[in-house]
């Protein structure tokens, strides 16, 4: 399989910071590949090296077999970008954006206006073509954003956190057209917060800590890792100021809260039950549903960052409230 | 290599003309880049001590310092903020075709501006254009050195009102030492020294001998190379600037 993106000791350091350490990394050539990480991992400074935005401290990188540092030009006229932010201009109006784009990347002129008009059908943003982008919901800029990184037509495009903070039909429309794009040919990178959506989305996952490749596989076998790790899913007929209590318990190594329930990491899913009993009886309470829980995704995040599973939660929260994560 | 130069202009021309669309084509840009000279210009008459003589060339100069490079010197902060700097940055586009097609768009702005005040002006002076095509090349070098000046201080600026710091340091010196409101030999030699290292007062040279003052082909040619090299100097050192900002 050809690799279009090609890493080899890339690194990035910021005054004493190391964000990215020495990382070797191949994407190949038509899969959705995700980079996960905590918050800080150095997501973005490897999207930021990978694209041209930065120049790396050391180390190399070849998009679509072009050096990013030595032949920019070459490397970036391949690659389409779709920043954290939307970075479409607000005084322009969407149509005005997308022919910017396509001028920018030298799309023939008599091209362009038959691009622009495809994908802002594609993205449901046709009827609103005229209007400006100031007037746009944070949804449709995001569309607009992603539309604008498709207009030449790029072999990869890099996605930093595409749906993060975006309404439910955005969210969805964004995910099915990154699917359908990447059945046409296009090589998908995309950083996300969403473990879920790393899940159902890329063929290949690398997890990112503390600027290292941590772990890299298709995400059924970075599950597989994490199976001697076992968890219980427990309702209570009362949840309030439970969580404390239930992270003192015995063989109990996290607690997560998910929705009503609790999440509880164990080694023993046997020893958890009659112990999980023992703990209703203490403290008056009756079990309205309990679940041993088969690893996911999640949890082999958990496991290989060795983020605490209170820590994801905040994490959790913070995306869905759409902060800005780095 | 041909075909790469060629891109690297039409990439400017496209940066340059949605700069113009974005930022500057917007009534308090003009009024702006019109209110501050003029005022000074009609302080300075009032009080009697400008010559007559200077006034088209110097107020057409001024014009277009202050209105190419209040807008310019925000140009790549705003962008920064905004986030749309990102956007040229990932284009196949180098630093300093980014920076060009910022300048490039100043120098449009100056041509206007400097025509705005220049048609007018010179029929209530009856200063006569002697040759239209020297005075265009002077007006076009001026906004084009001035654009890059102001990118270089929008390069180094974190924030707006830096670049405004910035802008007001650089271009109050300027204005009362290169021979805008007073001849250059008129001013004692320590001064004419320093005036020969601000570009504006080639500027006002170089306007002032196209409009027909003091035909002198020898001095008009060395102030238009003087802003040629002023322009390319200040775009390549306000690539590395940025280049170093960012990184």
């Amino acid at each position: 399989m050809h690799a279009i993106v090609k890493a080899s000791g890339l690194a990035k350091q910021y005054g004493h910071l190391l964000a990215v350490n020495r990382v070797d990394l191949e994407v190949f050539e038509g899969e959705i590949f995700g980079l996960l990480g905590p918050n800080g991992a150095g997501k973005t400074t490897m999207i930021r090296m990978l694209t041209g935005q930065t120049k790396p401290s050391s180390g190399t990188a070849l998009i679509a077999d072009h050096d990013i540092v030595h032949e920019p030009i070459k490397a970036k006229e391949r690659v389409g970008v779709v920043p954290e932010v939307s970075n479409v201009y607000d005084e322009m109006s969407a149509w005005d954006n997308l022919i910017f784009a396509a001028e920018l990347y030298c799309v023939p002129r008599s091209e362009r206006e038959g691009k622009a008009a495809e994908l802002l059908n594609l993205f449901g943003l046709y009827d609103r073509r005229g209007d400006k982008v100031s007037n746009f919901s944070k949804g449709m800029k995001r569309r607009l954003t992603i539309a604008a990184a498709l207009v030449h037509k790029p072999r990869i495009v890099f996605l930093d956190e595409p749906t993060t903070g975006l309404d439910v039909q955005s969210l969805r429309m964004i995910r099915n057209l990154l699917k359908e794009l990447n059945e046409t040919g296009v090589t998908i990178f995309l950083t996300t917060h969403y473990i879920e959506e790393a899940d159902q989305l890329c063929q290949r996952i690398a997890i990112i800590n503390q600027g290292k490749i941590v772990a890299l596989d298709s995400p059924e076998k970075l599950k597989a890792k994490a199976e001697e790790q076992h968890a219980v899913e427990v309702s209570f007929s009362a949840s309030k100021d439970l969580e404390g209590r239930l992270k003192n318990l015995k063989h109990v190594s996290g607690v997560l809260r998910v929705g009503d329930k609790f999440r509880l990491y164990v080694e023993d899913p046997s020893e958890a039950v009659p112990m999980l009993i023992d703990f209703c009886r203490k403290n008056d309470l009756k079990i309205v549903s309990i679940n041993t829980i088969k690893p996911s995704l999640e949890d082999a995040f958990v496991k290989i960052t060795g983020l605490s599973p209170e820590i994801m939660a905040i994490e959790k929260e913070r995306v869905k409230r759409g902060e800005s994560l780095g | 290599m041909a075909r790469r130069w060629i891109q690297g202009l039409s990439r400017a021309f496209c940066i340059a003309k949605k700069d113009a669309k974005v930022y500057y084509f917007k009534a308090p840009n003009f009024t702006y880049g019109l209110l501050m000279p003029v005022s000074l210009f009609i302080a300075f008459s009032i009080s009697g001590q400008i010559n007559p003589s200077l006034i088209v060339s110097g107020l057409t100069s001024l014009v277009i310092l202050f209105g190419t490079t209040s807008i310019e010197a925000v140009a790549v902060v705003l962008e920064k903020q905004t986030g749309t700097f990102e956007r040229l940055l990932a284009a196949p586009v180098s630093f300093f075709t980014i920076l060009l097609g910022k300048a490039l768009a100043g120098l449009f702005f100056g041509l206007i501006l400097a025509a705005v005040v220049l048609a007018p002006l010179s029929a209530i002076s009856q200063v006569a254009v002697m040759n239209p095509l020297l005075v265009f090349i002077a007006i076009a070098f001026s906004s084009l050195t001035f654009s890059a000046l102001g990118v270089l201080i929008s390069a180094y600026a974190k924030w707006v009102p830096d670049a405004q710091m910035f802008s007001n340091l650089l271009r109050f010196p300027m204005v009362f030492l290169s021979g805008t409101f007073t001849p250059l030999e008129l001013l004692p030699p320590q001064i004419e020294i320093v005036a020969r290292f601000m570009p504006l007062t080639y500027s006002v040279e170089a306007l002032r001998t196209s409009l027909g003052g003091s035909a002198n082909t020898g001095t008009y040619l060395l102030d238009i190379l003087v802003l040629g090299l002023f322009s390319i100097i200040l775009l390549v050192l306000a690539a590395r600037v940025l280049q170093r900002r960012l990184d």
